[in-house]
């Protein structure tokens, strides 16, 4: 492994890596190590274009490009001396005689590279005094991305971005010299499932998504780490967060799961959280056979008064649970124990599939599916078979994604059990058939893990407190066992003590629980991959 | 009446007869023995050897051991080689070449099929500039007949190698002519420079291992090796053997082809050969090689046209492209020419270079109209030094050249300018 020396540190470093990969390889670049850069991305083809990356290696005259400098061992890299100063203003100079000075009204403004390098390493004032290129604004290049040309440095991050990652090729450099400009070809716009991609990696604000673009500042966001729900996959993210509202979701890098990147659909499913079809309050279906709004105590009072009876009448058999791929690890476990304790013998854990790429869109269509057939939710089929058989008089279930049209097709199935019982986020055809409907909070709004596609366990926090009065699947479920005296239930929750308990009783969790799983996440004991963990 | 230089020597001596573009006009004279002699009797490390003690220098504007440049092709590889004929002459003041292709075809492609033995190429890709017609319309009859006569295909000269060469052309930009703009352009892709390493040699057209020679280089060739090493260097410097073919254009009496050998002084080119300046005017500077090197004023002349003489004018021998001005050149006017003309063609991929040559091009019209300040001078010299050496190719020092050399050299131009707030020679500006 060659070693490398920058500004008197000594570094490991890869065989075949370039300084700034390197550095990024060893957490240290802009973090530790600061070598602006525009056009390398650590995910994208090296370019070598933009020439703001450059330092003094010893021994080579010229100033080197750290992107595309190969490390070799006992390599001596200067970063930050008068030279490599200078040559940095000199393009920071450059590339601000061209660029409009519309910060005030731009999106970017904030977490803007241009922005942030010009007072790191830019010159107080410009000495040009020239007109600025004239070029076009407001460019809708497709249904996700406006464009505005002036304000492009011409990195061509977005250009190898799509050629490079969705391979869709939708963006190229036309025309020459500082003529440049980048467009879509005629009758190709920019439409691919991750084309808002390329609004995170312009490092100006020339290429904005329609969808979050004049929102807000992007100094009021708190970023919160949390996990794509859109998926299998859990895609790492940040939720941009203020007045209590996630105003988008970015991705946020992990380079065992996602990268750098996100699918579009992904992204724009924040939307889920503040939806105007979120169950707003507990409902209990009453003599005259219509929902009324109720609180919590009466939900379960009603709840468990119906399972009481049914279990008299009948025994618990005939009570069936369906669990929810959208559930995390706590709420599923808790389900379980829940299940357990009732002595119900019918469960299953009911999963949407759809399409499905080699990249990151997979083919379940929800964040936990792995999870809860790690912790005994076999497939929900058995439980639909047991429904139609006849052989199920009560249904608690978690969500409504058994509605689809390759489980229940529909509520219909469900119209003549004596009882059904609703744990679920948003509004569905559920609540045409169930007794007892409790909202519960989106993964945006709660404590727990989920483990994705490649066994990876993942957590999300309480990324904004719920709008309405909502609780987690496991805090219901716990209440409810409390309230038929289960063993085992005293009505709490925790979601750090569920965790510690599934760490107990699953040999699959061992060692994880809330905080060793951390931001990025760590894989189900047994995994193949475990090993090469870092 | 025929095209010819008016100064010939070896490789231009027969560019005046009818036939010589010909394979009968061009074997008559001797054409196609030195390419029979090389890969009859010849090893190719022989005569990459040969062609490095003859000390050949590549006439594209690098002046780069031509014999060095073929021992990098890898020996040892499975991978098919090529060798890339640059004939995308473009340079302001340069026309050379066209002369080569036109006249010398035959020349050229025995000096490609040496070069090909060489270096073990297997096609030839001559990339042609997309103005040049006539050229790629010649070169393609006389590759044409090269095939017929068995000098080029599967079994050249019933020795068993193999050799193929095509023709591309180019579609009209000035950067395709740097070697990776133009391997990029030959696969089809937009011209841009590529980053090196890794350079042609190992990772060329098509990621094949590649050679890339001007046309001239290739046409020295057949006579270094039918001639020899100590005749090649009969002509020329120590340091710069051989003749090369010197085009003069500008304020002289007699603009056209000289070819002469290297070393040759400037002030004999221009005054003697191309007959000075018309109309008793006298030359207020003379850029030696090509609009991309640094102009020399008129006291500088006497300097041999060789690279190791120029480099201490701060200058170079570039194409050997010669433009000559007179006393009633606006020099501001000609850096506005110039720096037009880079700001056209860079390729915009490097910072320094895209944004740097537009802002040169802004300033130095500024100037030229009589808005210019005094200010102006240091930040285009600030702005040129900026350019030099940053970026992924060699442009962005040919555009900071020229802009450098006419602010050392004409200063007094630009703050003319400055003072009298308009063009000084704005009446006598005519071309």
């Amino acid at each position: 492994m060659p070693k490398i020396t920058i500004d008197g540190t000594e570094i490991e470093a890869s065989e075949g890596r370039t300084i700034l990969q390197a550095l990024d390889d060893a957490g240290l670049l802009m973090n530790g190590v600061d070598i602006p850069h525009y056009c390398w991305h650590p995910k994208l083809a090296v370019d070598g274009s933009c020439r703001l990356c450059q330092v003094e290696v010893e021994g080579i005259p010229k100033l080197q490009i750290a992107c595309d400098t190969p490390v070799q061992d006992g390599m001596v890299v200067h970063t930050a001396n008068d030279r490599v100063k200078a040559a940095r203003e000199g393009v920071m100079e450059l590339l601000l005689i061209n660029h409009p000075l519309d910060c005030p009204i731009c999106d970017q403004a904030g977490e803007c590279k241009l922005q942030d390098y010009a007072y790191d390493y830019g010159v107080k004032a410009s000495r040009s005094k020239e007109p600025r290129r004239a070029l076009k604004k407001n460019v809708d290049l497709g249904p996700t991305i406006v464009f505005d040309q002036e304000r492009c440095i011409l990195c061509r991050r977005c250009v190898r971005f799509c050629r490079e990652i969705p391979k869709t090729g939708e963006l190229a450099v036309f025309n020459r010299g500082d003529y440049s400009v980048i467009e879509t070809f005629p009758g190709t716009p920019l439409d691919n499932d991750y084309s808002m991609n390329v609004a995170d990696i312009c490092p100006v604000g020339a290429l904005t998504t329609k969808d979050f673009r004049f929102k807000i500042r992007v100094w009021f966001l708190e970023e919160v780490a949390g996990i794509c729900t859109g998926c299998s996959n859990g895609c790492n993210i940040h939720l941009g967060v203020a007045n209590n509202k996630v105003y988008r979701y970015v991705p946020r890098r992990n380079d065992a799961v996602n990268d750098t990147w996100i699918c579009d659909a992904g992204r724009m499913s924040y939307r889920e959280i503040g939806a105007p079809d979120r169950l707003r309050e507990c409902m209990v279906r009453d003599e005259s056979g219509r929902l009324a709004p109720t609180g919590l105590d009466r939900a379960i009072e009603v709840a468990a008064g119906r399972l009481r009876r049914l279990i008299a009448s009948k025994g618990a058999g005939v009570i069936a649970g369906l669990a929810s791929a959208h559930a995390t690890n706590e709420d599923l476990f808790t389900f379980r124990r829940f299940l357990s304790a009732l002595g119900s013998e019918t469960s299953g854990v009911a999963v949407v599939r759809g399409k499905a790429d080699d990249l990151l869109i997979k083919e379940e269509k929800a964040p936990n599916g792995a999870g809860a057939r790690e912790i005994g939710f076999g497939d929900a089929r058995t439980v639909v078979d047991r429904i139609s058989s006849g052989g199920i008089d009560a249904l608690i279930t978690l969500g409504h994604d058994a509605l689809h049209e390759s489980l229940l097709g529909s509520e219909k199935p469900l119209a003549d059990l004596d009882t059904v019982i609703v744990l679920d986020t948003h509004a569905s055809e559920l609540q045409r058939v169930a007794h007892v409907i409790v909202p519960v909070r989106h993964a945006a709004e709660k404590l727990g893990t989920f483990v994705n596609v490649a066994r990876r366990v993942q957590r999300v926090v309480p990324a904004v407190e719920s709008a309405w009065e909502t609780y987690a699947d496991g805090e219901v479920l716990a209440k409810l066992g409390a309230a038929l005296g289960l063993e085992g239930f005293d009505g709490s929750y925790d979601a750090r003590q569920v965790a510690r308990d599934l760490a107990a009783a699953n040999p699959a969790f061992v060692g994880i629980d809330l905080d060793s799983v951390g931001d990025t996440g760590r894989l189900l004991a047994g995994s193949a991959a475990s090993g090469a963990e870092r | 009446m025929l095209e010819t230089p008016y100064v010939t020597n070896y490789l231009t001596e027969h560019f005046g007869e009818e036939d010589y573009p010909t394979i009968e006009g061009y074997e008559r004279v001797g054409g196609y023995r030195a390419a029979r002699k090389a890969l009859t009797e010849m090893s190719p490390d022989e005569v990459i050897e040969l062609v490095k003690i003859a000390g050949l220098q590549g006439r594209g504007g690098a002046g780069f051991s031509t014999g060095m440049k073929w021992s990098f092709m890898p020996k040892d590889t499975d991978r098919p080689k090529y060798l890339v004929c640059n004939a995308d002459e473009s340079e302001p003041g340069s026309f050379k070449d066209r002369i080569l292709l036109e006249r010398g075809s035959h020349q050229m492609l025995e000096g490609i099929l040496i070069a090909a033995w060489a270096t073990g190429a297997s096609t030839t890709f001559i990339y042609i500039r997309g103005e040049y017609a006539y050229p790629a319309d010649q070169m393609e009859r006389a590759i044409g007949e090269a095939y017929a006569k068995g000098y080029l295909g599967e079994n050249v000269m019933g020795t068993g190698f193999r050799h193929d060469v095509r023709v591309t052309r180019g579609a009209g930009a000035y950067i395709c002519g740097e070697e990776t703009g133009l391997l990029e352009s030959l696969e089809g892709k937009k011209g841009q420079p590529r980053k090196k390493p890794p350079f042609p040699a190992q990772y060329g057209a098509f990621g094949m291992p590649t050679t890339v020679n001007n046309v001239e280089t290739f046409s020295h060739v057949p006579h270094i090796v039918e001639k020899g090493a100590n005749w090649f260097r009969s002509f020329g410097t120590e340091k710069s053997p051989g003749t090369t073919v010197f085009g003069v254009s500008g304020h002289v009496v007699r603009p056209g082809l000289y070819e002469l050998p290297l070393g040759t002084m400037l002030s004999e080119i221009v005054f003697e050969h191309a007959g000075g300046v018309p109309g008793g005017r006298k030359v207020k500077g003379v850029i030696p090689g090509g609009m991309s090197m640094s102009i020399l004023p008129a006291g500088q002349l006497d300097v041999p046209m060789a690279n190791e003489f120029l480099h201490e004018r701060k200058t170079m021998l570039g194409t050997g492209g010669i433009i000559v001005m007179d006393e009633t050149t606006c020099m501001v006017r000609v850096a506005s020419v110039i720096s037009y003309f880079f700001r056209d063609e860079s390729c915009g991929q490097c910072t320094q270079c895209r944004e740097g040559t537009g802002w040169i091009n802004k300033i130095v019209d500024r100037i030229e109209r009589g808005a210019g300040e005094e200010e102006d001078l240091e930040v285009l010299l600030d702005v040129a030094g900026k350019m030099e050496g940053q970026t992924i190719c060699a442009f962005a020092d040919a555009a900071a050249w020229p802009i450098q050399g006419l602010l050392r050299h004409f200063s007094d131009d630009f703050a003319e300018h400055v003072r009298q707030r308009k063009c000084p020679f704005a009446e006598s500006f005519e071309l």
